[in-house]
């Protein structure tokens, strides 16, 4: 089965978000779930990014990269970065992988490479 | 809408403090009420963070109110992330204005110190949007790095500004008994010498050890109460004069502008309009400074610089004990320490001190009018304050 | 006879290399020279590491105690192989550790004890600690474990050192983690700093007496004692807390 990060869009004006939102931003109409989930598209520009190296417990690393990469369709999300050097603007794409593991849950998300 | 005074104030230091966390509440109120000269009180907000998670402890204001023997009085605690501080005194000069209270005490303890850095990190971290940041691994710190590299890029801002903020709020924590780091630090040191890397290093690129704020306990209390009981105190004047709030989005990457924050915006130009001054009528600010980088980008938000034009500012001085708008003269966040749900209280009880005069070595000439930012999540939810000395 | 006794008691050491002395500035600007003591000097250290031993925050109080141990033993000859590095700012002494060889190829860390909080004085001490066993007597690897969270969160984490559980470590019989080279060689260029030789002066001061540390962690002094003293009609607490700030000045 492939795995995918829904954006959600509003069934009335047909504004995305991400992450969830109960009510849109844009209509503003107060309708709970009256969104369609849409697959994030996978490839996009990386526009901020940091390594960390004080991590929560989950984490036995040393460090781990995070970014924010804006996605083809203009959307904006946060994800792993499995990159050695990463560059503002460089091109990425993502798979959808484990990116947090914590006892008996497993937690799925973008982690991106470059493209 | 009544008038608003600070009529006493009280704080603990800033450090590991090894008490019940309602004692940590109890001792910076009762320190409050006798610079008062107050016994009673007609409702008490206790500003705190992580009681649940931390300590094990819930319903922290009846424990507080009772330990200060204050019962009858109604007590409630406030919940708001970092910003939990102001949004107490928030609620305590609405109850004030508003007619339904006329002395409300406004407390705050934090005992983060209870549980180890690493559990700290994650307990901040559930600022974050739950499943869109942190499950990634998203901290507060890893925030403020991607924001801090855009900001940076786009303005024109190098390490050695920041660093230049740790070295200026350090050396004002030195002149403050109750600051959490009396630690001398240099630019050479953090920054020049070959061992620096090692002195100062990444905790999240580009941020560094030293652009971080320390995991501080502490708690700080300020009172507030009508004109009418603050004539009769004979203390000197302190209004409360304006309060503001804004919220941004939960998600850092939902935002148009990403090296904006308009929650800071927003809620400095509401604190200034209800005041009636603008920012340059400021002779003295505490912003929350929990990483260097945000100290220079508040700077310009709330108005005293022009955006991107903070650093500037930085480096010319106008930010020290005696330039023009001194910021963090208790240290800040940075130095001083930063007990999250504390940290708004703390921050108006350095203000009260420089506007009575009564900051010893610290103090800013003639300062007649304070503000403070207290921010909460990074940069969702915002909370600025304006203090006015009347005379 | 007790002669003969000695000569049983007493081990031999292996000869290993002297640790050549090193130094550093710190974030607060100083400069901190790490160099190696003889039994010469121990009384001196004793004498700073004994008030530690009341200090419960962070374990101070069980590893000076061994510490204090382990020092003596060096001194009076009742321990093989051991070697003792001091950290010194002006002369005062602000961090100590210690080790020995475990064999020839194998180390063994002891303790890393830093008597000036911050300016990451420990980090330095231990990282020189590791240098010594590695690149100076040329060891495989490099037995370890931390006692306080802060050291097992410092080491095991920021060197990801290698589990060796079926060896108990000296300290205690708990399982031990192990600093290999190749481990070193990955982590040598942000942890291992220094610069040598030492400039004569620098390492004379260092050399001429072990000062005691100005500001060492301490049993907790009455951390609201500002808040209490209002309450408190002798005033003793707040006038302690203004002495202890003063000598900081």
């Amino acid at each position: 089965m492939a795995l995918e990060i829904f954006a959600y869009q509003c069934k009335k004006c047909g504004q995305l978000h991400y992450p969830y939102r109960m009510v849109c931003k844009k209509c503003g109409k107060n309708e709970h779930n009256e969104f369609d989930p849409v697959p994030l598209p996978k490839e996009g520009k990386l526009l901020t990014f940091t390594n960390v190296y004080a991590l929560p417990p989950d984490f036995n690393v040393a460090k781990l990269g995070l970014g924010i990469v804006e996605l083809k369709n203009g959307m904006r999300v946060t994800g792993q970065l499995k990159i050695p050097h990463p560059k503002i603007g460089m091109e990425v794409s993502a798979k959808i992988e484990v990116v947090r593991e914590s006892e008996y849950s497993k937690n799925y998300g973008m982690v991106f490479y470059p493209a | 809408m009544r008038e608003v005074y600070v009529v006493g104030t009280g704080i603990t230091s800033f450090t590991r403090l090894e008490y019940p966390l309602s004692e940590i509440a109890a001792y910076p109120a009762m320190m409050a009420l006798k610079d008062a000269g107050l016994s009673k009180v007609d409702h008490v907000y206790v500003a705190n963070m992580g009681s649940a998670r931390l300590n094990h402890q819930t319903g922290l204001a009846s424990a507080v109110v009772d330990t200060l023997s204050l019962t009858p009085a109604g007590a409630e605690a406030i919940e708001n992330g970092p910003a939990s501080g102001a949004s107490a005194i928030k609620q305590g000069f609405m109850a004030v204005a508003s007619g339904l209270h006329d002395v409300v005490l406004v407390t705050s303890a934090e005992r983060l110190r209870e549980v180890n850095n690493l559990e700290d990190t994650d307990f901040v971290a559930t600022l974050s949007h739950p499943l869109a940041e942190y499950v990634y691994g998203v901290t507060l710190p890893s925030q403020a790095a991607m924001f801090a590299r855009l900001y940076m890029q786009k303005y024109g801002v190098t390490e050695r500004h920041l660093a230049m903020v740790a070295v200026k709020n350090h050396d004002n924590a030195l002149l403050n008994f109750f600051a959490h780091l009396h630690e001398k630090i240099t630019l050479e040191g953090i920054l020049d010498s070959p061992e620096a890397m090692t002195n100062n290093p990444y905790v999240s690129e580009p941020l560094r050890f030293y652009d971080c704020c320390p995991v501080s306990d502490g708690g700080a209390c300020v009172i507030l109460a009508t004109a009418e009981v603050a004539k009769k105190l004979k203390k000197p004047m302190i209004r409360l004069a304006g309060v503001g709030q804004a919220t941004d989005t939960h998600c850092l990457h939902e935002r148009a502008e990403p090296t904006d924050l308009l929650a800071v915006r927003g809620a400095a130009a509401q604190a200034f309009k209800m005041a009636g001054i603008t920012p340059a009528d400021v002779d003295v600010a505490e912003l929350h400074d929990a990483f260097t980088i945000l100290e220079i980008v508040e700077s310009e938000e709330v108005g005293f610089f022009k955006k991107g034009e903070g650093h500037l500012a930085l480096e010319r001085g106008e930010t020290r004990i005696g330039g023009k708008i001194p910021i963090n003269t208790s240290g800040g966040l940075k130095a001083k320490g930063h007990p999250t749900g504390a940290t708004g209280v703390g921050q108006a009880h350095e203000i009260v001190l420089q506007l009575r005069g009564e900051a010893e070595k610290r103090q800013v000439k003639d300062a007649k009018i304070g503000f403070t930012c207290n921010f909460g999540g990074f940069g969702n939810n915002v909370v600025c304050l304006t203090f006015i000395r009347e005379d | 006879m007790s002669t003969d006794v000695e000569k049983i008691l007493r081990p031999i050491d292996n000869p290993i290399p002297p640790f050549p002395p090193k130094y550093m500035k710190l974030a607060s600007g100083d400069e901190m020279v790490i160099r190696q003591v003889g039994r010469e000097d121990i009384p001196d250290i004793l004498r700073y590491v004994e008030p530690l031993i009341h200090v419960e925050r962070d374990y101070y109080d069980i590893v000076a105690v061994r510490l204090y141990s382990e020092l003596l033993a060096y001194y009076r000859y009742r321990v093989q192989d051991e070697y003792v590095l001091v950290a010194q700012i002006d002369g005062e002494l602000a961090a100590v550790v210690n080790g020995r060889l475990l064999s020839k190829e194998v180390g063994m860390s002891y303790h890393t004890v830093a008597l000036r909080r911050g300016l990451r004085v420990g980090a330095h001490a231990f990282a020189a600690k590791m240098e010594y066993h590695i690149d100076i007597i040329g060891q495989k690897e490099v037995l370890i474990v931390a006692e306080s969270p802060i050291g097992f969160r410092r080491w095991m984490i920021e060197y990801g050192l290698e589990k060796r559980f079926h060896m108990a470590h000296e300290l205690g019989g708990v399982p031990s983690w192990s600093l290999t080279k190749a481990l070193f060689d990955q982590a040598r260029d942000t942890l291992v700093v220094g610069r040598r030789p030492v400039p004569p002066p620098l390492l004379e001061k260092a050399k001429a007496t072990i000062l005691p540390p100005s500001d060492p962690p301490t049993p907790p002094t009455d951390l609201l004692a500002a808040t209490r003293s209002l309450y408190d009609s002798t005033g003793t607490a707040l006038m302690s807390q203004r002495w202890k700030q003063e000598r900081k000045g």
